[in-house]
């Protein structure tokens, strides 16, 4: 069917690949990301680390020189407020009070001797003596009431008191929390324009394969002018589309050749038979007496006969290939039906045979007017020729789907047991068949022509069952 | 009546006109194309049968030069070709009739007919056919032999009407199929000829001279005489 749904773009090939593909680019980008992260935490906390070490010698030779008077504690404790000025990472728009830095000073004992910073040093001291503070080597400090943690570095004195220069790293979070940010909004935006880029790309390329798939399928089974239509560009599209192109150019040229010989074939043996045809009608009327035209009448029945044969031969076989031409019209196969019953019941009838119709009412199909009809007789010829007496046929006409389903079933013999795998073939035929076997194959061959199913079988309550299926559109 | 038979094949030519001759026509024959051509010009015709497969062009690319030339007579193409093409249908459209070969020669003779019929200024449609002592009612859709009204259906009324209109000719069972049910299909059995005998045993009373005939191998004949 050619009917166009609109696809929804969730279930396009386009956006799968562009979901793959962006997965891989933010999984990529994002490790890149990491990487970068992991980097630049590690250069902020060396730099803070050497201050802290600068510093916390700096001071510790300030101690050492200061003599230990009353002045000591105003010396130190400047030196020490000067180089908490000094903080590297510190936002500017930082407060004056200055809670980022502390130094501390214990004495031999342990207990608190010199105290600069926010507060008071007691949970410092606290927290310093929980955890062992290796000399020149600085260190992570938790304080109580405090969130972040302290880098701290500390250095011993020659009297046996340490010194502990503490910074925050709150800055230093601050800091990799905005880089973080950044690189998420950036992360987040070169994923989307990638997503963009390439299900754009890809779905303007896949376009052009969409297209190519739809002029493919309208090029239907007989009909093979059409092609494909090409791009310029010297993509892996274009190919397919050129190699399609190429392809139906030689399924168009062998269908081409097929009908020169089959037409030749209908023409050189039609003109024989017409002259035959002809003469036997003209000693026929130039006979008087019964006894000598009977021959010559039953000699025009059989050449009837063998153009049948032959038109039929060449349909199916045209048929099989897939290149039988059709003629679409718009058919009610309603009417046709009940035409078609009109014209065989006083023979069914005759023969004790009945036809019965069930059709749900009109019915269109496009098709081919002259092959359904021959079709449709072809089927009603068979049960006349083959049903015994007092046998009743009957034709379902039913839509189903998209397409117009007619069933033909009979209560007669049914097929030949033998036979029944072959039916559609050409030559087959039943024991006491007089025909030439070319009857169920001719009906197949219509059908499929008309991009349509038949099936026969047999019914398990005996006799015959014909299933057609042909499109409501046209292929 | 003029007839140009243009047709290559020397078998079917021959007989063709001799048949043709038999009818009632005056035969020109011509073997090809350019042969046609010329005759066409010189001579006035009446009607033409044209075959599809002329040795020096196609017959229908004949048929369109000489409606160019000016030879307006109907045509009646003979196709020995499988499918019928689109500029057959065309031509049949325009007002022309084709026939596949072989074909019955009554068959041939009845297109011929009608395609002079067709081209002939129309008389006054009839309403009443006669036919010696049958009397088809075309209006009511009711036959009567010798005043007695025949109990038809509505087929047998259009079959007998076919008749009718060609009393005195023979009729084939495709031309049956053909005009009365409107298909052009061959069965294999017995159909036309069983509605044939349906309508006889109505038509055909016992005591009256009987007037479907039929003519063995060829088809059937309402006797007009």
């Amino acid at each position: 069917m050619s009917s166009k749904t609109v696809k929804p773009v969730m279930r396009s090939a386009a956006w799968r690949i562009s979901l793959w593909a962006t997965l891989a680019f933010a999984c990529g980008t994002m490790l890149v990301f990491i990487f970068l992260h992991r980097f630049v935490a590690d250069d902020i906390q060396r730099r803070s680390d050497a201050w802290l070490s600068g510093e916390v010698e700096v001071l510790g030779d300030v101690a050492e020189r200061t003599p230990k008077d009353a002045l000591y504690d105003r010396v130190v404790g400047e030196v020490a407020e000067l180089a908490g000025k000094e903080v590297p990472n510190k936002l500017l728009s930082e407060s004056s009070s200055n809670d980022s830095v502390f130094f501390l000073q214990t004495g031999g004992d342990g207990s608190l001797q010199l105290w600069v910073g926010a507060g008071n040093g007691a949970p410092y001291l606290k927290a310093i003596q929980a955890v062992k503070i290796v000399s020149d080597h600085p260190t992570d400090l938790h304080v109580q009431g405090y969130s972040v943690p302290f880098r701290v570095a500390s250095i011993r004195l020659n009297d046996g008191s340490y010194i502990y220069l503490g910074l925050s790293e709150r800055d230093e979070l601050r800091v990799l929390r905005s880089l973080r940010l950044r690189f998420f909004l950036l992360w987040l935006l070169l994923v989307l324009f990638g997503f963009g880029i390439v299900f754009f790309t890809t779905r303007r390329m896949l376009s052009h394969v969409r297209e190519i798939t739809e002029a493919a399928s309208r090029i239907g089974h007989s009909d093979l002018t059409a092609r494909v239509p090409t791009t310029k560009r010297n993509d892996e599209v274009s190919h397919l589309a050129l190699t399609l192109n190429r392809m139906l150019d030689r399924i168009e040229s062998s269908m081409h050749q097929l009908h020169t010989i089959t037409d030749s074939l209908a023409h050189d043996l039609r003109s024989p038979l017409t002259a035959i045809r002809g003469k036997l009608e003209m000693s026929l009327s130039a006979v008087l007496q019964v006894e000598q035209a009977e021959p010559i009448v039953s000699a025009i029945d059989e050449l009837d006969r063998l153009t049948d044969f032959l038109n039929k031969s060449l349909d199916v076989a045209e048929a099989k290939a897939d290149a039988l031409r059709l003629n679409r019209v718009s058919l009610d196969l309603d009417e046709l039906l009940r035409i078609m019953i009109d014209l065989y019941e006083p023979s069914m009838s005759e023969k004790g045979l009945q036809i019965r119709l069930h059709s749900g009412g009109p019915l269109t199909i496009e098709a081919d007017e002259a092959l359904i009809h021959r079709m449709i007789a072809n089927l009603f010829d068979n049960e006349l020729k083959h049903l015994p007496a007092d046998c009743t046929v009957n034709l379902w006409l039913q839509v189903e789907g998209d397409a117009a389903l007619l069933i033909l079933e009979d209560d007669g013999p049914g097929f030949d047991q033998e036979v029944c795998p072959y039916l559609f073939e050409r030559r087959v035929k039943g024991r006491g068949s007089s025909g030439h076997g070319l009857g169920l194959a001719f009906v197949d061959a219509v059908v499929r022509a008309h991009g349509g199913i038949a099936s026969a079988s047999n019914r398990v309550a005996g006799g015959a069952h014909i299933g057609i299926a042909l499109p409501l559109a046209s292929v | 009546m003029r007839l140009l038979l243009v047709e290559d094949e020397i078998d079917i030519q021959r007989f063709l006109r001799t048949s043709l001759e038999e009818a009632g026509y005056q035969v020109e024959a011509a073997g090809d194309g350019k042969t046609a051509e010329r005759v066409a010009i010189d001579g006035q015709f009446d009607i033409l049968i044209v075959d599809l497969g002329l040795p020096d062009q196609d017959g229908i690319s004949l048929i369109l030069k000489l409606r160019q030339m000016g030879v307006h007579a109907p045509v009646l193409i003979l196709s020995a070709r499988r499918s019928v093409d689109d500029r057959v249908r065309g031509l049949e459209q325009g007002g022309d009739d084709y026939l596949t070969k072989p074909f019955a020669l009554a068959e041939l003779l009845a297109r011929l007919r009608n395609l002079l019929k067709r081209n002939s200024p129309p008389g006054n449609e009839a309403t009443r056919l006669r036919v010696l002592d049958l009397e088809l009612d075309l209006l009511r859709r009711e036959a009567t032999r010798s005043g007695q009204l025949l109990q038809l259906t509505t087929q047998e009324f259009v079959l007998l009407e076919y008749l009718c209109r060609n009393a005195g000719r023979v009729v084939t069972r495709s031309m049956i199929l053909d005009q009365v049910w409107g298909m052009r299909i061959q069965p294999d059995t017995n159909v036309v000829d069983v509605h044939i005998y349906r309508l006889r045993g109505k038509v055909d009373g016992q005591g009256q001279q009987p007037l479907i005939r039929t003519l063995r191998g060829v088809g059937y004949v309402l006797k007009d005489r």
